[in-house]
């Protein structure tokens, strides 16, 4: 289709403001997909994204519009990722288009990761149609929704739209809308080809297939293509559309959305973000804004079964082949045996991966506390960067550590300020400013009407924003607060790392690295907590906690006094071989550090350390 | 030869009994001697050396049906004239007269479920009888010229003070028994008890203090006389049970009955729980006459691993332990020999010690050794 007659447009929105169910009634008013087969959010197709409620990957689809004046065009929607651990996918899928839709709940405003969007839509310079979505429900303010998004991020109150993507109400004007205002592909037809692959999916039979925008030129699958980062170059298989299932189609032209089937074996080898171009006449430059998926979180994960490793190695395998973002390296733990150091975007890509393991590849898993990455300058001048406690060097080795910062955003009822300020100050962080969204309505008679909402910006350790920061975040303000972080800077810190001594051996996988001013305190959390969950054993097993030789807790696990089979006859040898076997499967599933037997739970008492 | 007949379901057993089945008992004895009658050729010539009749409560098996079941025995079996012949029994249903007839027709050794010395003990414990009947029954058995009598006792009972524990033994001194099984309370998967425990109506015995309660117990037996001879049984010298004896030292032993289990040629077996099933079974293999035990309901044949780890999880049992010789004559290899690193592991824990010719559980390992014998265990056995 000409460029003329494209569209390219996102949904953007805060988690659960709606974006899904709105792309639901686009797909079904366009008879993109008939009512019959619609199954609620069909764009979320992955068991674990309708769980959660988030799009965990990109994905398109392109409709057939005939406008109100009779025109035919061609609408292309690309769903973002609606989590922000998945910032970079979603950068990448905003370049793709030429607008977005901004959905906020008439019910809950903008929100922290409303705000966010919103900045990197501005960046990749689209253009923003505001929607207020939810209109239907009891507690619903449309009016008032309408007025933050102009005062907030100065829109025209003419420019807001509203709508109910649940009853279908407005859909249609958007529609038009979208056709009037968000601008049609520009670009050049005989220019050298660039495609920007804004995601990938990885297909058993044509290997991975990129998600691209036609940004200059033209493709087919008859001319070899490059990969710029890489230099890569390989014969495309098959090009098409999404209609929402991959149909294959001769070229994509200027503007256009589609797919191209590499025949690659990997994601890794076609990362989001990267230009592809024509091997023959490449481009000059790649579209802008590439650069590799970056882990920020680390953790070791262990197959709960020794046995189980080669397992989790090719699970770990195949789940890289469509998760570019994924990293592992081998890793050994005296306590937990043979497993990976993973690196992940964020907490919440850590428990997709962990979640997609154990249920698609049947694995039992155990993953350690989550470190982030810290930067050490060693006392003989060397620099190294470590993501896991095992690898800091011992202390009179370490010269200075460096641990990362972000920047973060909270959105909550202006209630909630002293609350939010408080868990952020326990935990390290910094204010920054705060910006009133709305204020409450004082009336003549002195009393405030509505509440007040506000953004609160900080500056935070993100090694203390790991755990549990956001549940404590949502129970202090009983779910009201959202956010939104990014990464800041790296800045210096008295770190130490604090190991666990059970029976005298330091238990490698208890270890963690903490602010030197918490080390008491969670040494001595640490060794209560583990006193109740290390099983008694047949002697006395100490507990401590040690920063370098220095014992700062201890506690003691009394021995066992009594585990003895009472009757044992003729009759009940069979049965009572049981009940041992039964004792020995439970010690099965603990973990032996020298002769102490640690069960699984014992190492998550390092994530539910509180300040 | 097990009797699964009650007269009421204690709340802590899970052993194979019924309640108002007493009816039946006569044809339930028949089927026992039906059942006596088809092993002939299994046992071969082999000499019997001990008889148990146990429960349920064999004691309500009237003394026709019980002269009827001993004589129909001795007519299968060659029973040795010096043979233990033992009964279990509870205290509300022994007379004199009852016990002198058992003496009559062989029985050598009464076995008496007291339990407790104390009233509301007893109570709790769902018994039927008082500590006073108990006395009685003891008097009775004396009177009925019995002179090797156990009593059964518990000790441990949620929330007993060591010294409740201290009286029922001191009062089970008094009557100097011959021998004592004495047994913590353990709550047993599927009873009135522990669906107690685990709502919340009883709280579940403590085990710290049922190891006090049993440190007491080595401790004052040993000084009143009476030799401890495995994990829960004390007895005068030359008066230990010669019946249980053959369980933990791993011979042989055919049981009969409902829910009976044996040891025989090499084979672990068990009847059928349902005691009309059983008889019903038992005729039809009778009927059959194709030497196929249709009341036999599960069977296994331990791998050659097995048979040594339950040869010394059996024997480590006994407080002499096992004879590392005898082992290794009977079972091919020496303990050493398969067990080694465990072994020498247990020993650095203190719960295993050896004597010149012994390995044997320590007075500590006596109470943890659970955690001995499930190392014992082969990987992956299925059983």
């Amino acid at each position: 289709m000409e460029p003329a007659r494209i569209r390219n447009f996102c949904i953007i929105a805060h988690i659960d403001h709606g974006k899904s169910t709105l792309a639901d009634r686009f797909l079904e008013m366009t008879g993109t997909i008939s009512r019959r087969d619609m199954s609620a959010q069909v764009l979320d197709d992955m068991d674990l994204e309708r769980e959660k409620g988030v799009t965990i990957k990109a994905k398109a689809v392109r409709m057939a519009y005939t406008s109100k004046a009779g025109t035919p065009y061609e609408l292309n929607l690309i769903d973002t990722p609606g989590h922000v651990d998945f910032g970079y996918e979603v950068s990448r899928a905003l370049a793709a288009c030429e607008g977005a839709l901004l959905v906020v709940d008439a019910a809950q405003g903008i929100q922290a990761q409303t705000l966010a969007n919103v900045y990197l839509a501005l960046e990749a310079n689209l253009t923003l149609i505001p929607v207020v979505n939810k209109i239907d429900l009891p507690s619903a303010e449309p009016e008032r929704v309408a007025q933050e998004l102009v005062d907030t991020l100065g829109f025209a109150p003419e420019e807001i739209m509203f709508a109910s993507a649940k009853e279908g109400t407005g859909a249609e004007d958007l529609l038009e809308s979208i056709i009037a205002r968000v601008p049609a592909p520009s670009g050049v037809g005989d220019k050298p080809l660039r495609a920007l692959i804004f995601d990938s999916k990885w297909d058993t039979y044509k290997g991975v297939i990129a998600y691209c925008r036609v940004i200059d030129g033209r493709v087919d699958n008859k001319r070899k293509l490059r990969l710029m980062s890489t230099d890569f170059t390989f014969e495309p298989l098959e090009v098409g559309v999404f209609r929402p299932a991959l149909d294959a189609v001769e070229e994509l032209t200027i503007g256009e959305v589609g797919y191209i089937a590499t025949g690659l074996k990997t994601v890794k080898d076609c990362r989001v973000g990267d230009t592809l171009t024509d091997d023959g006449k490449p481009a000059d430059d790649a579209v802008p804004g590439y650069r590799p998926a970056k882990p920020m979180v680390f953790a070791g994960i262990y197959p709960q079964q020794g046995n189980e490793y080669p397992l989790l190695r090719d699970a770990l395998d195949k789940l890289q082949l469509t998760d570019a973002a994924l990293g592992f390296t081998p890793e050994s733990s005296t306590a937990l045996g043979f497993g990976f150091r993973c690196g992940f975007l964020g907490l919440f890509h850590m428990e997709i991966v962990q979640e997609r393991l154990e249920r698609e590849y049947n694995l039992d898993l155990l993953a350690t506390a989550p470190s982030v990455e810290y930067q050490v300058t060693k006392t003989n001048g060397d620099e190294i960067v470590i993501d896991s406690p095992a690898e800091l060097p011992p202390p009179q080795e370490v010269g200075q550590i460096r641990e990362p910062w972000m920047d973060i955003s909270v959105v909550c009822p202006d209630r909630y300020i002293g609350t939010v300020m408080e868990l952020v100050t326990t935990n390290r962080g910094e204010y920054k400013r705060t910006e009133y969204l709305q204020h409450s309505i004082v009336q003549d008679d002195g009393t405030k009407k509505g509440e007040g909402r506000v953004l609160l910006e900080y500056s935070i350790p993100l090694s203390e924003i790991l755990v549990d920061f956001y549940d404590n975040l949502k129970s202090r303000t009983q779910g009201y607060a959202s956010l939104d972080y990014t990464f800041r800077e790296y800045r210096a810190a008295p770190l130490v790392k604090l190991d666990i001594l059970v029976n005298g051996e330091p238990v490698d996988a208890l270890s963690l690295i903490t602010h030197r001013d918490n080390a008491v305190h969670y040494g001595r959390q640490l060794t209560d907590k583990l006193k109740t969950l290390i099983p008694r054993q047949m002697f006395d097993v100490p507990l401590q906690a040690a920063i370098g030789g220095r014992i700062i807790a201890r506690e003691t696990i009394r021995a066992m006094r009594k585990n003895v089979l009472a009757k044992c006859y003729g009759g009940d040898i069979t049965r009572k071989r049981k009940l041992l076997e039964k004792q020995k499967e439970g010690k099965k599933r603990m973990k032996r550090v020298g002769n102490v037997e640690i069960p699984q739970e014992a190492f998550m008492a390092v994530l539910r350390l509180e300040k | 030869m097990h009797i699964p007949f009650c007269t009421a379901k204690c709340g802590y057993c899970d052993f194979n009994s019924y309640v108002g089945h007493d009816h039946t008992i006569p044809s339930y004895t028949k089927s026992l001697l039906t059942d006596a009658s088809l092993w002939r050729a299994a046992v071969g010539g082999r000499a019997v050396e001990t008889v148990f009749f146990g429960g349920g409560t064999p004691s309500l098996t009237p003394l026709p049906e019980m002269q009827f079941l001993m004589a129909g025995l001795r007519d299968a079996f060659d029973i040795l004239p010096d043979a233990e012949v033992s009964l279990e029994s509870n205290p509300g249903s022994l007379t004199t007269e009852y016990l002198r007839g058992l003496r009559d027709i062989g029985f050598n050794r009464l076995s008496i479920g007291v339990q407790s010395f104390d009233d509301e003990e007893l109570v709790s414990l769902d018994r039927t009888h008082s500590a006073d009947e108990a006395r009685q029954a003891y008097a009775s058995a004396r009177d009925a010229g019995f002179d090797n009598v156990n009593l059964d006792l518990i000790y441990g009972l949620p929330e007993q003070p060591l010294s409740k524990w201290q009286s029922n033994l001191e009062a089970a001194l008094d009557l100097a028994p011959e021998h004592l099984s004495l047994y913590a309370l353990t709550v047993e998967e599927g009873t009135p008890l522990a669906r107690d425990v685990a709502r919340g109506r009883t709280p579940a015995p403590d085990p710290d203090e049922q190891a006090t309660h049993y440190e007491y117990t080595q401790e004052r037996l040993a000084r009143a006389g009476y030799e401890h001879y495995e994990i829960s049984n004390w007895a005068r010298p030359g008066r230990r049970c010669r019946h249980n004896l053959i369980y933990w030292t791993h011979r042989e032993y055919l049981g009969m009955g409902a829910g009976a289990h044996s040891y025989l040629n090499g084979a672990r077996f068990g009847m059928v729980l349902l005691p009309n099933r059983y008889g019903e079974l038992v005729d039809e293999s009778a009927a059959a006459q194709d030497g196929v035990m249709r009341h036999i309901a599960s069977a296994e044949t331990p791998p050659p691993e097995l048979v040594m780890a339950d040869a010394l999880i059996l024997g480590l049992r006994l407080l002499d332990g096992v004879d590392v010789r005898e082992f290794a004559r009977r079972y091919g290899a020496s303990p050493d020999d398969v067990y080694g690193d465990i072994l020498r592991e247990f020993e650095g824990y203190g719960i295993l010690e050896r004597t010149p010719t012994h390995l044997r559980l320590s007075k500590r390992g006596l109470l943890l050794s659970n955690e001995l014998f499930l190392r014992l265990l082969p990987e992956a056995v299925e059983v």
